[in-house]
C-alpha cells in the first residue's frame, strides 16, 4: 500500500492535532484533519481511512472526565463506522486526550466498544503535569511496535493514571497489552515522580487492544520527531531518544502489509 | 422538574479534598479537621427520573473508581456537608457538554448545573467551616453556598425599558452625580455631552450615554496618553505620539504598528508574526482565578483579531503581587490576602490556556509589598500571520455585522469603566458584574472557526468584543462607514437585559466580523462544522452613524464623529517629585545566608513548580523550553520556537520590568525593564534588529506627580528604542493601581512597565540554553556591572537597604555588547548564556550551575575591589554570565567590557574567591533548595 491515508480527528477542544498531522506527513502517510461532525453528518466517512488518529487536547474541555464528552460522542453517534473500521483493520492510535477517550470508549484495553474497563485517573501529583519522561516499548500484542524501544517524551496531562480493578491491571499485563512504561535513569520500569509523571499502576504509559491494532498512550510521541524539539538538545551529552518511530512503524506496518 | 445526581471517589479520600484540608490547615491554622471529601452534584432539568438515571449512568458516572446517587445524599457520615454552586446567570462552561452529553444519547435537557460538595470530618467547628467557606472555598461575587435545591435552573427577565437621561436640564452637581459610580467621566467631558445634546435639541437614551461613557473611557480612550502635557511647566508632546514616533527606527520589519488589535512585523515565507500584551489587573483584584483566564482569553483574540485572522503560537504571563508571607493586618480592606491571589491566578492561566492550547512558554512574578491593594496580572500573546492577510481593513457599505462565539448576559458590564476607576474597600461588593468566568472551550471553538473562515477568505474585518463589548467592536469598526444594529437579534444567555446591556456586555468569547453578504452562507456553514454560534446583528451603512434598534423601536443614534473626536483633548500637569528614599547601607551578614536568602526571595527563587502546571509544549514548536538541562531544571532567559514545523525558522521571544526600580526612579527603573527585555531576548539567541517592543504602562491614577513619572518611563522608552534602533509596535496602558483606603488615604501600587520583545532568528540551531555544558570551560563577565548603585536590588529587599540610586544600564556601550553576543552565538562560540538581572552575578552562576549539574569558581578581583556584595548582587540588565571554550574566538575581541572571571569544576560546589582568599564555597544542592522550595510551599505543590 502507497501512503496509508489517516484521519486525524478534531473536536472542540483538540488542540494537539496540528503536530500529529505533521508527524504522519513527515513518516509518510497521507494525513486529513476531519472535524467529528464531518463523520456524523456522512460529509466524510471512516471508510476512507486506514488510520483513526485521536490527538491530544481537552476535548469538550474534558467536562465531567477527561475525554468523556468524546467518548460518549463517538460510541453514540458513529459507532456503526468505528466498528467496521476496526473490522476492517484499521489502525487506531490515541495520544493523551485522545487516549483517555479511547479507554472511556471501552476500546481499550480490551476492544469492548461501548464498556469501559480502566480509566485514567487522576495524577497522584494532584494536578496537570507538563515535563519530559523516558518510556520503554514492552513486549505487546501491538502489531507494529517491537519490544525495547526507547523514546524520551513530553507529558502535558492531569489525568494520566492509569487504573482498574486488580483483576482488569493482571488480564491487561497477562494478554501483554501494556506496550509503553515510563523507565528511570538505569532504564527499569519505575513508580518514581517525575519519571513516572503520575503514579500510573505498574508504570503503564500506554497500552493496546489484543488485535494489537489500536494503541493509546498518555505521552506526546508526535512533540518529539524534530532534535530540535527537546530540551536538551544543546548539551553535548544529548542522547537523541526521538519518539517518532511510534508513527513511523504505524505507517510502514501498513505499506508492507 | 430537577433531578439531582450526585457522583464521588469510591476511596476515602480525594485531592480536591485533601488539598482544601491542607490549605485549612496551613493558611487558617485549623488542625482539627481529619479530612474533606468531595462529590460533584449534577442537576438536570426537564427529564424524567428515569432519564435522568439513564444520562447519569452513561455520562455523569463511571463505576470503575465511582459512587453514584441519585436523589439521595452520598457522602453519609460527614460531620458537615456544603454544596457550593456558581450564582444563577453565572455561566458554568461545564453545563453545554452535560446537555450535549445526553443529547448525544437521545436526551433532551432544558437546562442543567453542576456544583461541589464538600463533607468534613473530624473534630471542626461550626465556626471553623464558616472560615473555611468564606477565605477558601467561595468567592461571593460568583459563587453561593447552596442552601435550598433551586425550583428552576432556568433564569426568566422582563426586558427593562430604554429610558431617557433628561441631562440637558442637569446641574454641574447633578452631572457628576450622574457620572459617579456609573460612567466614571469628568466635569468637563460631561459638559461636553450636555452641550451635544443641548445643540440637537433633545435628551439621550439611556444607551447613547452609555456608548459615550464607554468609548471615553480611560481603559478604552487612553485620555492620558492622548493628552497634551505640561511637566514641571514645559508642555511636551503626547505620550501616545512619543512612543509611537519610535516606528520609525527600523521600520522596514514593521508590517503593522499601533493600528490593530497587536503589532505585526515581517516573518519568514511571506509570514508576519504579530504580538500583544494586555493587563487584566482590576478583574484578577476581585476575582483572581476568573480575572486571570479573561485575561489570556482576551488576549488570545487580540491576536485572533489581528488582520484577517491570526494564529495563536505562544502565550506569556506576568504577574506582581505583595510577598506571599505578608502579614494579615497589613492587608487593605476589601483586599484579598497575596498567596490567595497568586494560587488562583496560576491555576487561571493554567486553566485556560491549556485548554485553548496555546503554550505558555515565557513570564514571570515579581514581589512587592505595595501589590498589597491590587496585584498586576498581564497576558501576552503572539501570533503568526500571512502577511497578505495582516492588514487590516475596513468594512464597506452593505457587509454584514456577525457576531460569533459565546452567548451574552448581564457579565462584565461596565468593565471598561471599572478599570479605569480607582479601588477602594467597597470595589469588591459593587463591582462583581464586571466579572466573569471564561469558557476556554468556547474560545477555541472560535479560534478554530475563524481561522477557518479566514483561511477560506470569508473574512473584510475582525476584532475582538473585549472592553466595552459590542458597543467597543461595532463603535471602532464602523467608525469610517456608521452602523446599524438590530439588539434583539444577539444571542443571549437569559432573557431580561435591556438593550444597552446587550452592547454593553463585556461576555467573554465573541468576536465580531464584517462579511460581504455572498460569504455569508459560507461563514454560517463552517460555524455550523465547529460547533460556534453566529449572528447577523446588523450591517455596515454609509451614513456615519451608529444607529440601535431594539425590534421596532429605535433606542439609540449617535455620530461616528462625536463619539470618536467627540472627546475634548485633555491637559494635563506633571510635577516631578523629589526623591523620597532614604540612603541606607544594607545589613552586613554572612555572605553565603546572604546568597541563600537572595534564591529564596520571590523574584529570584524557581517559578518551575507552576511553569510545569501550564503546558508549555503544547503545538510542539518548542526549540528552546522555559527549562532545560540535565535535569530539565535550569530556567532559560526567553523562548524560541519554530512556528513552522518544516522550517528551521525561529520566533524568539522575552520581556522585563522591575516594579521596584520604578518605584524609586521612574527613568532608571524603565531602562532597566526594556534593557532586561533586550537582553534576554539577546541571550536565548535572539538579534535585536530583527525584533519589536511592546509597552505596557501600568501605573497609579495619573495625579501630577504619577504624571511626571510616566512622563519620564514615555522618555525611557524613546531614549533606549533610539540607541538599540528597535520600534515599539502594540503597548497598551492601565493608570488605575491606586487603591483608596476607608480613611481617604491613598495607597499608590507601584507603578509597571513591561517590555516585551519578539522577532525572529533564520536557524533555531544557532542559539543558546543557560546550562552548563561541561566542566573546565572558562566563564566569562560581557558587560559592565553598576557596583555602586543597588537600589531596588533583591539584596537591598533582603539586607533591608534603600538607595534612590537604582543599577544604571550602560548605555553607551549597550548596543555592541548585544551585537557582540548575537554574532558569537550565532557562530556557535558560546556555550552557555545567562543574563544578569535579579539575583546578580550571584544567581546567573547558580541557576546555569543547577542547569548543567556542574560547579564552578569564579574570583571576584578580576571584576573588582567593591563589595562583594555589591559584584555579586548588583542587577544591571545588559551584562551577561557566558560559558566558552578556552579557545573561543570572543575572547580574543578588543574594545569590549568582556571579563574572564573563572571557570567551570566538575565537583559539584561553587566557589567565590578573591585572588587567593576563599569566600564561599557551597554545595550547589544546598543553594538548590533553597532556590527551589519557597514557590513549591507557597502553591503547596
Amino acid at each position: 500500500m502507497s501512503e496509508p491515508r489517516v484521519c486525524i480527528l478534531q473536536a472542540d477542544g483538540i488542540n494537539c492535532d496540528h503536530e500529529l498531522f505533521y508527524a504522519f506527513e513527515k513518516y509518510g502517510a497521507q494525513p486529513k484533519f476531519v472535524h467529528v461532525n464531518k463523520l456524523r453528518s456522512g460529509q466524510d466517512t471512516l471508510r476512507n481511512y486506514q488510520i483513526l488518529a485521536i490527538p491530544g487536547g481537552f476535548s469538550y474541555g474534558d467536562d465531567i472526565a477527561s475525554g468523556k464528552i468524546l467518548a460518549i460522542e463517538l460510541v453514540s453517534s458513529i459507532r456503526g463506522q468505528i466498528e467496521k473500521f476496526i473490522e476492517k483493520k484499521g489502525l487506531v492510535i490515541g495520544i493523551c486526550n485522545g487516549f483517555q477517550a479511547l479507554v472511556r470508549t471501552g476500546l481499550l484495553p480490551f476492544g469492548n466498544l461501548g464498556q469501559m474497563d480502566a480509566t485514567l485517573s487522576q495524577n497522584k501529583s494532584g494536578h496537570f503535569e507538563c515535563r519530559w519522561v523516558k518510556i520503554r516499548t514492552e513486549k505487546s500484542a501491538c502489531k507494529f511496535l517491537p519490544a525495547g524501544l526507547v523514546a524520551e517524551v513530553a507529558v502535558n496531562h492531569g489525568e494520566g493514571d492509569f487504573y482498574s480493578t486488580k483483576e482488569v491491571i493482571n488480564k491487561v499485563e497477562r494478554e501483554k497489552l501494556v506496550t509503553f512504561r515510563y523507565i528511570d535513569q538505569k532504564g527499569k520500569p519505575t513508580m518514581n515522580y517525575p519519571q513516572n509523571p503520575n503514579g500510573s499502576t505498574n508504570a503503564i504509559a500506554g497500552v493496546c487492544d489484543p488485535s494489537g491494532r489500536i494503541i493509546g498512550l498518555m505521552p506526546h510521541p508526535e512533540k518529539f520527531i524534530e532534535k530540535t524539539q527537546n530540551p536538551n538538545w544543546r548539551r553535548p551529552d544529548f542522547e537523541d531518544l526521538q519518539a517518532g518511530f511510534v508513527i513511523k512503524n504505524m505507517v510502514e506496518f501498513l505499506k508492507r502489509s | 422538574m430537577i433531578c439531582t445526581v450526585r457522583v464521588t471517589s469510591k476511596s476515602k479520600t480525594d485531592s480536591k479534598g485533601q488539598g482544601l484540608a491542607a490549605d485549612a490547615r496551613k493558611i487558617l491554622k485549623i488542625k482539627s479537621i481529619s479530612n474533606i471529601k468531595t462529590a460533584k452534584v449534577y442537576r438536570l432539568e426537564g427529564v424524567s427520573q428515569k432519564q435522568a438515571l439513564k444520562i447519569a449512568q452513561t455520562v455523569l458516572w463511571e463505576p470503575i473508581d465511582q459512587e453514584m446517587s441519585c436523589e439521595a445524599p452520598i457522602i453519609k457520615d460527614a460531620k458537615k456537608i456544603i454544596e457550593i454552586a456558581y450564582k444563577p446567570g453565572v455561566m458554568n462552561p461545564e453545563v453545554s457538554s452535560i446537555i450535549k452529553g445526553a443529547k448525544d444519547i437521545g436526551i433532551e435537557l432544558s437546562a442543567a448545573d453542576s456544583s461541589y460538595e464538600y463533607g468534613f470530618y473530624g473534630n471542626v467547628t461550626q465556626k471553623e467551616i464558616e472560615e473555611i467557606t468564606k477565605r477558601l472555598l467561595v468567592n461571593e461575587n460568583i459563587e453561593y453556598v447552596v442552601k435550598k435545591t433551586p425550583q428552576t435552573l432556568l433564569i426568566k427577565g422582563t426586558i427593562p425599558k430604554t429610558k431617557l437621561v433628561p441631562i440637558r436640564k442637569l446641574s454641574n452637581k447633578s452631572l457628576m452625580e450622574l457620572s459617579s459610580g456609573k460612567l466614571f467621566l469628568n466635569l468637563e467631558e460631561m459638559k461636553v455631552i450636555q452641550n451635544y445634546f443641548k445643540d440637537l435639541n433633545c435628551d439621550p437614551t439611556d444607551i447613547e450615554l452609555e456608548i459615550i461613557a464607554q468609548t471615553w473611557s480611560e481603559h478604552c480612550g487612553h485620555k492620558t496618553f492622548k493628552a497634551k502635557v505640561i511637566i514641571d511647566g514645559q508642555e511636551k508632546e503626547p505620550f501616545i505620539k512619543r512612543i509611537k514616533s519610535t516606528a520609525k527606527n527600523n521600520s522596514s520589519i514593521i508590517v503593522s504598528a499601533f493600528v490593530d488589535n497587536s503589532g505585526v512585523i515581517d516573518f519568514y515565507d511571506g509570514y508576519g508574526i504579530c504580538g500583544k500584551v494586555e493587563t487584566h489587573n482590576s478583574p484578577s483584584a476581585i476575582e483572581p482565578y476568573g480575572g486571570a483566564m479573561t485575561g489570556a482569553g482576551g488576549v488570545f483574540r487580540d491576536i485572533l483579531g489581528t488582520g484577517q485572522g491570526a494564529k495563536i503560537i505562544s502565550a506569556s504571563d506576568i504577574f506582581c503581587f505583595a510577598p506571599w508571607d505578608l502579614p494579615e493586618k497589613e492587608l487593605p480592606p476589601g483586599c484579598l490576602p497575596p498567596d490567595y491571589l497568586f494560587r488562583k491566578v496560576v491555576y487561571g492561566i493554567r486553566d485556560y490556556g491549556n485548554r485553548v492550547g496555546i503554550p505558555t512558554n515565557n513570564g514571570s512574578v515579581h514581589f512587592h509589598k505595595d501589590f498589597k491593594a491590587k496585584p498586576t496580572v498581564a497576558a501576552g500573546a503572539y501570533g503568526l500571520i500571512l502577511k497578505e492577510k495582516a492588514i487590516k481593513k475596513s468594512p464597506q457599505k452593505g457587509d454584514l455585522i456577525v457576531v460569533i462565539g459565546g452567548r451574552t448576559g448581564r457579565d462584565g458590564i461596565h468593565g471598561a469603566t471599572f478599570s479605569s476607576s480607582e479601588m477602594t474597600h467597597q470595589t469588591i461588593d459593587t463591582a462583581s458584574t464586571a466579572v466573569q468566568i471564561g469558557n476556554a472551550i468556547e474560545e477555541k471553538r472560535v479560534i478554530d472557526a475563524v481561522l477557518d473562515m479566514s483561511d477560506h477568505n470569508l473574512i473584510r474585518a475582525i476584532t475582538d468584543c473585549g472592553a466595552g463589548g459590542l458597543s467597543s467592536a461595532v463603535g471602532e469598526m464602523g467608525e469610517s462607514t456608521g452602523a446599524k444594529v438590530q439588539l434583539d437579534r444577539v444571542p443571549l444567555k437569559y432573557a431580561g437585559l435591556a438593550p444597552w446591556e446587550i452592547f454593553l456586555s463585556e461576555s467573554q468569547e465573541r468576536m465580531v466580523m464584517a462579511i460581504s453578504p455572498k460569504n455569508l452562507k459560507k461563514v454560517n456553514e463552517l460555524s455550523r462544522l465547529h460547533n460556534v454560534e453566529s449572528a447577523v446583528i446588523g450591517t455596515f451603512t454609509g451614513n456615519k452613524k451608529l444607529e440601535l434598534f431594539y425590534r421596532d423601536e429605535k433606542v439609540g443614534g449617535l455620530q461616528m464623529e462625536f463619539i470618536h473626536n467627540g472627546l475634548p483633548q485633555r491637559v494635563m500637569v506633571g510635577k516631578s517629585k523629589k526623591a523620597n528614599v532614604a540612603q541606607k547601607a544594607p545589613r552586613k551578614s554572612d555572605l553565603l545566608t546572604t546568597w541563600k536568602k537572595v534564591l529564596s526571595h520571590g523574584n529570584v527563587a524557581s517559578k518551575e513548580s507552576f511553569v510545569r502546571m501550564y503546558d508549555h509544549n503544547v503545538q510542539g514548536t518548542s526549540a528552546l523550553h522555559p527549562f532545560s538541562g540535565k535535569n530539565y531544571d535550569g530556567p532559560n532567559d526567553g523562548v524560541i520556537l519554530r512556528p513552522i514545523y518544516d522550517k528551521p525558522y525561529g520566533f524568539v521571544t522575552a520581556h522585563g520590568l522591575n516594579p521596584a526600580m520604578t518605584q524609586i526612579d521612574s527613568y532608571w527603573g524603565s531602562i532597566w525593564a526594556i534593557a532586561e527585555a533586550v537582553a534576554n531576548y539577546v541571550s536565548v539567541g535572539g538579534d535585536i534588529k530583527d525584533a519589536a517592543l511592546i509597552d505596557n504602562f501600568i501605573w497609579p491614577f495619573p495625579d501630577e506627580e504619577s504624571l511626571a513619572d510616566l512622563d519620564k518611563s514615555v522618555d525611557a522608552c524613546v531614549d533606549i528604542a533610539k540607541i538599540l534602533n528597535m520600534p515599539f509596535i502594540s503597548g497598551k496602558d492601565s493608570l488605575s493601581s491606586t487603591y483608596r483606603y476607608p480613611s481617604g488615604k491613598i495607597l499608590k501600587i507601584p507603578p509597571v512597565l513591561i517590555a516585551s520583545v519578539f522577532g525572529k532568528i533564520p536557524d533555531v540551531a544557532k542559539s543558546t540554553s543557560s546550562d552548563f555544558k561541561k566542566s573546565g570551560s572558562t566563564l566569562v563577565l560581557l558587560g559592565r556591572l553598576d557596583l555602586k548603585n543597588l537600589g531596588g536590588t533583591t539584596y537591598f529587599d533582603v539586607a533591608s537597604g534603600s538607595s534612590s540610586q537604582v543599577p544604571k544600564v550602560d548605555l553607551e556601550n549597550l548596543k555592541i555588547v548585544l551585537k557582540t553576543l548575537t554574532e558569537a552565538i550565532r557562530k556557535n562560540q558560546i556555550l552557555a548564556c545567562h543574563d544578569i538581572s535579579e539575583g546578580g552575578l550571584a544567581t546567573a552562576l547558580c541557576e546555569m550551575s543547577f542547569g548543567g549539574d556542574i560547579g564552578a569558581e569564579i574570583d571576584l578581583s578580576k571584576i573588582s575591589t567593591e563589595d562583594d556584595e555589591n559584584i555579586l548582587f548588583s542587577e544591571t540588565p545588559g551584562t551577561f554570565l557566558l560559558e566558552v571554550d578556552s579557545s573561543s574566538a570572543l575572547l580574543k575581541q578588543k574594545g569590549l567590557p568582556l571579563i574572564i572571571i573563572g571557570k567551570t569544576l566538575k565537583k559539584e560546589t561553587l566557589s567565590i574567591r578573591r585572588s587567593d582568599t576563599k569566600l564561599i564555597e557551597a554545595k550547589t544542592t544546598e543553594l538548590k533548595k533553597a532556590w527551589q522550595t519557597p514557590i513549591k510551599e507557597v502553591l503547596s505543590v
